[in-house]
């Protein structure tokens, strides 16, 4: 089972990578927005994968909604500083 | 194998299906509302499944009831995050993708 | 300029967080010493939750919740609370930060006198450090003036 989760979060790590490509080469801000979000997501599961391999699931697991929340938070600021701003 | 990792399998192949599915409709799609569109009903559904199965094949204890805790606050908040920068991106002026009419 | 704060479905949604966040916060810092965590990072939890209030209600509701007199007051209350423990141990013929010898006026053993001399610690951080990080965020989002210094 261990290796099963290996794999998982290789396989997450490839589409971690492959969502850094619209966060660096995307038109314009808010795309690179939604890739950063669409990443911490998967991080978040990845942390959870790491914290079952290591056998440390309970201390992996404040990390992980932590993670959770400040994305949350990030996503709200900059949304919200873009429509203050009123322009891309 | 007991029964427990044979029963979160399914859930963290569904999840990590939906991952892929996300991803490649935030690669692939022309225009950033179509791709907010994968991103944030499709990361919403796999970090869901993903969650139920890592709480299932964690058994019943303090541990998977804060991965429930998780999978709840992410189903609280990643609708919210993607209506916010969609609001934004609206009020910001990008006009939305539409299909090129052949005459 | 509250164009994002008036939408209902933010505003309810953060309404219903706020709480368990703060819960899981003072979570992160009474179980510092078991689990990652402690009053730093409780501390800057909470100070989140007050900056996610900010960013939803905007800054008039913000401000009769926690308004920039109060977290200069909370900031200085933490700072007093860890330096009152340590002075305390100091006064107690220890060194500084050295919990044992408050066991003589907790009434415990000298490792649980510890135990809650490190708690005791970490409520402060956690208060001092949530305080400093809202009135950061406060001083940003008003731009560096106060509206109450200028009358």
């Amino acid at each position: 089972m261990d290796s099963f989760f290996l794999y998982l979060g290789m396989g997450l790590f490839t589409l971690v990578f492959l969502c850094l490509y619209r966060s660096v080469f995307g038109p314009g801000v808010l795309n690179r927005i939604a890739a950063i979000s669409a990443i911490g997501t998967k991080t978040l599961v990845i942390l959870l994968l790491m914290g079952f391999i290591y056998n440390r699931v309970e201390m992996f697991i404040d990390i992980s909604m932590v993670y959770a929340l400040l994305n949350f938070i990030g996503t709200i600021t900059a949304a919200k500083y873009l429509e203050m701003k009123g322009e891309v | 194998m007991n029964i427990q990792q044979i029963a979160s399998i399914p859930f963290l192949l569904g999840g990590f299906f939906f991952f892929v599915a996300a991803t490649v409709g935030l690669l692939r799609f022309p225009d950033f509302f179509c791709r907010l569109h994968a991103t944030g009903k499709g990361d919403t559904l796999a970090v869901l499944l993903s969650l139920i199965g890592l709480s299932i094949y964690e058994g019943f204890s303090l541990t998977s009831l804060k991965i429930l805790f998780i999978a709840v606050f992410m189903f609280l908040a990643q609708p919210t995050s993607t209506h916010a920068i969609s609001r934004a991106a609206m009020r910001c002026g990008q006009e939305p993708w539409v299909k090129e009419r052949s005459k | 300029m509250t164009s994002v704060t008036d939408d209902i479905i933010i505003r309810a949604v953060a309404r219903i967080m706020i709480p368990f966040i703060q819960l899981y916060a003072l979570y992160v810092i009474m179980h510092g010493h078991h689990s990652p965590g402690g009053g730093f990072q409780g501390g800057v939890i909470l100070g989140a939750s007050f900056i996610l209030y900010l960013l939803t209600h905007g800054l008039e509701e913000a401000k009769i919740r926690m308004s920039e007199i109060k977290a200069g007051l909370f900031s200085s209350f933490g700072v007093l609370i860890y330096s009152g423990i340590g002075l305390l141990c100091l006064i107690l013929g220890s060194n500084y930060l050295d919990y044992g010898k408050l066991s003589t006026i907790l009434k415990v053993v000298p490792a649980q006198a510890r135990s809650l001399g490190i708690l005791g610690v970490e409520i402060g951080v956690g208060i001092a450090v949530m305080a400093v990080m809202f009135s950061i965020f406060f001083d940003i989002s008003t731009g560096g003036e106060l509206p109450e210094d200028e009358e």
